[in-house]
């Protein structure tokens, strides 16, 4: 044993060091949120509670084609359909079990109308499992709540929406900014 | 005297787990001691069985994907890397080369953000608990950039058969950037707190000893083999994605003990932030979904009701799945964060796989346990459970 290895042994350097290091963290700003009281906005696109799309003319815009429900991995989609007045396709029943799903958005990568959506509402928990299954008129409500207005719009617009061109990349994209000269 | 005789030769039994914090979720290990020393060690494994496998083999190609979040659910991007690689190759398609660059940079995020997670636990099992909360301030951020990527945190679902959901936003670059530049002193701080802590040096050195030899005898992969000196890396040997394109070193230990296999992850979580830099300064413009391959990706929305063929290949995708008729089999691995993962695939041309089976490391690390185990102190078989790495999800599938 050298003479530095000594007296780091007897004077417990390593662990000085990292007394200093955890001191020096008191000092700086917390990164903890205090959660139920501070609450984060989540980021766009977050893939939340599930919301049918309200037309304009405050309809659905659904039409029932079933293309959500054969994709769904967890099989949580039923949708029941039946003919309405000159032939065309009502959807009588749309229902989500939440609890089943997860999350994985497929359903709303599959509908070819962009009829269902992936709110960024999470906190949901609920003390019965009828407050979780989703029908078709707590569907839209989610919508009317969470989603209507420009919100709606941004969130086709913007995300989930991949149009061909979207595939392509953006002028400028991968260029760092600040980029350092090493 | 008989008496006491008798006592000193009984074993006692005790069970480890499945509720014990320690064991990393629901490994049970009975264990039999002698006094301190651990006689025999028995894993038990299976109370997280789910049935992946034949799950499955009973939805389609495409809907399948999100089951592989869950299996090593702390990584859970190089699962679905690995699962989507197997589909191409099974079905010899390839993403594009931005789309390959994306998932490289996700796949190391991932990495890094499972090896805090493991540095974390792992230190709070020996008795560590400031190097936890450390590690998952970064963490949160590593999780952030994914929200921000897939809107998702922990099970992404981001990587499609034939490229990845969506493209990355400059946002989200820069943050990763900046995340690449303050991440190595983030690194340091960790060391400074354990790495010649003497308490941590003594918990950890000469510890589950395997040789180089033994360790591939037994199967063991990732950062547990290459403790024990094996330079054995899929990232080097077999490359896929963008791994052949960035340069990077592959660390090894030398004596194969729990302390090696902590450094070896510790340079690991370095060279993923050189691969991550690398890999954003070379991102190369593109499309992100395969554009020739009508059968296995979804097409572009705006065309399914515009373009008669998009819509039928849409349809047909997502009722039947993937309908090429090419029959086969394909073992494909990835170096995921805990080690070698597997997917083989037999393909009978539906759009279902005949048959699909998983090969995780946390199975083949557990089935290490007890050679680790046997003979060492009851203490030490926590360390050497932290120190294999293993997600139970992933090992009873
Ligand atoms: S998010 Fe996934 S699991 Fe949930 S309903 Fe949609 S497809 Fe099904
Ligand atoms: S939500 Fe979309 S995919 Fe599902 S039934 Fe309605 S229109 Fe079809």
């Amino acid at each position: 044993m050298t003479f530095n290895e000594l007296t780091k042994r007897i004077f417990m350097t390593e662990i000085l060091k990292g007394m200093a290091l955890t001191l020096k963290t008191m000092f700086t700003k917390p990164v903890t949120r205090q959660y139920p009281e501070e609450k984060r906005e989540a980021l766009p696109g977050f893939r939340g509670l599930h919301a049918l799309v309200r037309k304009s003319d405050s309809s659905l815009r659904c039409v029932g084609c079933g293309l959500c429900a054969a994709i769904c991995p967890s099989r949580c989609i039923s949708i029941y359909t039946s003919e309405g007045v000159d032939h065309t396709k009502v959807v009588d029943r749309y229902e989500v079990e939440v609890l089943k799903c997860l999350f994985c958005g497929f359903c709303v990568e599959a509908c070819p109308f962009g009829a269902v959506v992936l709110t960024e509402h999470f906190e949901y928990s609920d003390y019965s499992r009828e407050a979780l299954f989703m029908t078709k008129e707590k569907l839209l409500n989610n919508w009317d709540k969470f989603m209507a207005g420009k919100k709606g719009e941004q969130y086709f617009e913007k995300y989930w929406r991949p149009l061909a061109e979207d595939f392509g990349t953006p002028e400028n994209q991968p260029v760092l900014k600040n980029r350092r000269a090493d | 005297m008989a008496t006491a005789q008798k006592k000193l030769k009984k074993e006692l039994t005790i069970n480890l787990g499945p509720q014990h914090p320690s064991t990393h979720g629901v490994l049970r290990l009975v264990l039999d001691l002698d006094g301190e020393t651990v006689v025999k060690c028995t894993p038990h494994v299976g109370y997280l069985h789910r049935g992946t496998e034949k799950l499955g083999e009973n939805s389609t190609y495409l809907s399948a994907m999100p089951l592989m979040d869950r299996l090593d659910y702390v990584s859970s991007m190089t699962n679905d890397v690995a699962y989507c690689l197997a589909v191409e190759r099974l079905f010899g398609i390839m993403a594009p080369e931005r789309a390959q660059y994306i998932r490289t940079i996700v796949s190391e995020m991932t990495r890094i953000s499972s090896h805090i997670l493991w540095l974390g636990t792992h230190a709070l099992d020996i008795g560590a608990m400031t190097v936890f909360l450390y590690s998952f301030r970064e963490r949160e951020w590593i999780l952030d950039l994914f929200e921000m990527l897939c809107g998702a945190r922990l099970t992404v679902s981001y990587p499609r058969i034939g490229g990845v959901r969506n493209d990355v936003s400059q946002e989200f670059i820069d943050s990763l950037y900046k995340f690449t530049a303050e991440f190595p002193a983030r690194i340091l701080e960790y060391e400074t707190l354990i790495d010649q802590n003497r308490i941590w040096l003594q918990r950890t050195k000469g510890i589950g000893v395997i040789s180089a030899e033994e360790a591939i005898n037994w199967g063991l992969s990732g950062p547990t083999l290459r403790g024990s000196g094996v330079t054995y890396d899929i990232r080097k040997h077999f490359p896929y994605d963008a791994y052949d394109k960035v340069d990077f070193d592959v660390p090894v230990g030398q004596h194969g003990d729990v302390y090696d296999r902590y450094r070896c992850r510790m340079e690991e979580m370095r060279q993923s932030i050189r691969i991550i830099r690398q890999c954003l300064e070379k991102l190369p413009r593109g499309p992100v979904m395969a554009p020739d391959a009508p059968k296995l990706t979804l097409p572009a929305k705006e065309k399914v009701l515009a373009d008669m063929e998009s819509m039928i290949h849409h349809f047909v995708l997502i009722t039947k799945g993937p309908m090429t008729g090419q029959s086969g089999e394909v073992y494909s691995a990835i170096e995921a964060p805990k080690g070698e993962l597997g997917i083989y695939f037999v393909s009978d041309g539906t759009g279902k796989p005949y048959r699909m089976r998983l090969r995780s490391p946390s199975f083949v690390h557990v089935s290490a346990l007890p050679r680790l185990s046997e003979g060492a102190l009851v203490a030490d078989v926590i360390a050497n459970i932290g120190s294999v790495d293993v997600v139970l999800g992933e090992c009873d599938r």
